[in-house]
């Protein structure tokens, strides 16, 4: 069998209350795998990665990392490291104390304990701070402090709540990076999680959308950018255009729902055996692969779907434009394409244009209220 | 902007008068104690300036008619009660409050039930206090039966400091403790109680100096051993020579005395670490 670095195996967390935080949730991690969980607040993510840390009871499902069972061990015996969304540094030890704490407890030697605060010193660029308190540390220093007091202790897996969060947007981007560049060189498993999905498809091998203390999808980037399977993703991540209407008929790679627009196709995101015609769907149309015309202004082309409205007002920021166009059905949709492709085409404020895609393009996803 | 002025004037005066009847009492108790003696007396005018009653409180003045104040072994036994208070109350008020991080079940009944001790009257609980160790055979002693008193009294002072410390106190700092491997009583000892010891120095300040004047509810349980508050109004009872005043200047003393390593000790415990931040700058420069 397989080894994964981090199995969850249906766990979930009710709240003595009965409040219910995290529900039946299954994911296998590869061993040096970034994965990130992302989703509104409250949706659970951070309940998760805290049940991982054993910071928080698993009151069903199992744990296992390495495939050992970790469901009921204490934080202190678990082979993860947390990093806290507010840092948590002891306020009271220097930076070097800090980054030495956790080796006090595992019996190493002075000499060793001191040659590993020092490399992970080097390598986090803490030298000129190793000897200061919390208060006199940035932002970014006290992220890399968190970090090197957690690396030190050599984890099996590194856990992030938010670790960018009280960082301002630039230092946020490069840290972003050097996260990246820090995970590939430790090849150690890094569970990160955020509320922002700029991040989480950014720095994510796979990513974990939740909502509601379920999770939505597990997919890579591209995958879940492209092939939302739940209108919730379709809505989460990216820009997308949602078309909602009933199931008309299901193949295994197109499928076709009636729309107050006519019949709309896309890729399904389910199987063909799964839906019955009839039920609620929805197609999902990535904004960036709509393109629009002046109506009439190209001849009909039976190999693209059409929808046709007409346009508010268009935004230019640089070379992108951002035409708004009113549906028939009362919705406006805001477009994103480049200044030039729209120019001489008839897209002008209060023109009537036609909205086209490629239905491969396209994603059918199922509109049910999730099963209890 | 002009009825602003008065206002400023009011509070000025409000504080003036404030300062006033605080040091004032104090202020005259410090002349009248440099009266001279031993025939001088406990009022104005000061016939003469001397340090005779000060010799008088320790001692060392020649024998006279004024029986020397009867509160040597009375401030021991005082200051030994404070101490013994201090130390079990901070303790007990640290580890109640820790309970209290946790909501469980009942803990607003405890909650009410703890703060009652000082709530209480202290005369009364005093006086149920003697019928209590008589009923039950128990001697009254000041290291006994009144030090009951003084825990239960101080207790919760300590208590609802260590609450309001640790209602600030930002959990995931012990979290983090823990996810790095250090099991909860070492993280307690090592992260935790540095962390909260401005508050336990707080708490322990209270129960100290709350424990040391302490009167009604030692009044009835000391037994026939007094603490010093019960032996200076003993000496009301026959005559007031100003060796009291002296006496209660150096007490005062002894509080300020006090003041000042709680002081200190805040201090170097929430500034060392700045300090050590520009010696290294220093260095570097």
């Amino acid at each position: 069998m397989k080894q994964y670095d981090l199995e969850l195996l249906k766990i979930g967390k009710v709240y003595p209350g009965g409040n219910v935080a995290v529900e039946a949730f299954d994911l296998q991690v590869e061993p040096g795998e970034f994965i990130s969980f992302v989703g509104p607040s409250g949706c659970g993510k951070t309940t998760t990665l805290r049940m991982i840390a054993g910071l928080e009871d698993i009151t069903s499902g199992k744990l296992l990392i390495r495939g050992k069972d970790y469901t009921h061990v204490p934080a202190e015996r678990r082979p993860t490291a947390t990093i806290f969304q507010n840092y948590a540094i002891f306020p009271h030890m220097t930076v070097r104390e800090n980054i030495g704490f956790g080796l006090d407890v595992r019996g190493i030697g002075t000499e060793e304990k001191r040659r590993r605060v020092g490399a992970i010193i080097d390598k986090l660029h803490l030298g000129d701070v190793a000897d200061a308190k919390e208060t006199s540390l940035s932002g970014g220093q006290k992220q890399r402090l968190a970090l090197a007091r957690g690396l030190v202790t050599e984890p099996d897996m590194l856990l992030l709540d938010e670790p960018l969060g009280a960082l301002d947007a630039n230092l946020r981007k490069s840290i972003q990076e050097e996260l990246k560049l820090l995970q590939r060189s430790l090849n150690i498993t890094f569970v990160f999680v955020t509320h922002a999905q700029s991040e989480a498809l950014s720095m994510g091998d796979r990513v974990v959308v939740m909502n509601a203390g379920r999770v939505e999808q597990i997919s890579a980037p591209f995958e879940l950018y492209t092939r939302p399977k739940s209108p919730f993703v379709a809505r989460f991540i990216g820009r997308n255009s949602l078309f909602s209407g009933t199931l008309a008929g299901a193949g295994n790679d197109r499928a076709v729902v009636e729309t107050p627009f006519g019949p709309l196709q896309g890729t399904p995101a389910f199987q063909a055996s799964e839906a019955k015609s009839g039920s609620d769907a929805m197609v999902v149309v990535p904004s960036e692969y709509v393109e629009i015309d002046g109506a009439g202004s190209r001849a009909a082309d039976t190999s693209f779907d059409t929808i046709d409205g007409v346009v508010g007002s268009i935004d230019r920021v640089g070379q992108l434009a951002y035409p708004t166009v009113a549906l028939d059905d009362g919705r406006s949709l805001r477009l994103e394409t480049y200044a030039d492709k729209i120019a001489g085409r008839g897209v002008e404020p209060g023109g009537r244009v036609t909205l086209r895609w490629r239905p491969a393009r396209a994603t059918v996803v199922l509109d049910q209220q999730p099963s209890a | 902007m002009h009825h602003l002025v008065g206002l400023r004037w009011l509070l000025g005066l409000y504080t003036a008068l404030f300062i006033a009847f605080l040091y004032g009492p104090f202020a005259v108790m410090a002349i009248l104690s440099f009266q001279q003696g031993p025939e001088g007396g406990p009022q104005f005018p000061i016939r003469e300036w001397s340090t005779f009653w000060y010799q008088h409180v320790m001692g060392l003045a020649p024998p006279s008619r004024i029986a020397p104040l009867p509160i040597a072994e009375a401030l021991t036994r005082s200051l030994s009660l404070a101490f013994a208070t201090m130390v079990v109350s901070t303790v007990l008020g640290t580890l109640t409050a820790q309970a209290f991080r946790t909501r469980f079940k009942g803990s607003g009944v405890v909650f009410y039930l703890v703060v009652l001790g000082m709530m209480v009257p202290g005369v009364l609980l005093g006086l149920g206090m003697a019928l209590v160790a008589d009923q039950l055979g128990i001697d009254r002693s000041w290291w006994g039966t009144a030090f009951v008193l003084h825990v239960v009294y101080t207790y919760p002072f300590a208590f609802l400091v260590m609450l309001a410390i640790f209602n600030r106190f930002d959990r995931s700092v012990e979290e983090a403790a823990w996810s790095l491997g250090v099991p909860p009583a070492r993280t307690f000892r090592k992260v935790t109680f540095p962390m909260i010891f401005p508050g336990v120095l707080s708490a322990m300040l209270f129960a100290l100096t709350l424990s040391y004047d302490e009167f009604p509810r030692t009044l009835f349980t000391a037994g026939s051993d007094v603490t010093m508050p019960i032996a200076i109004y003993g000496t009301f009872a026959v005559e007031i020579h100003p060796n009291l005043f002296a006496f209660g200047i150096l007490t005062t003393l002894f509080s300020f005395a006090v003041l000042t390593v709680y002081g200190i000790l805040m201090g170097l415990s929430t500034r060392r670490a700045r300090a050590r931040f520009s010696d290294m700058q220093e260095d570097i420069a």
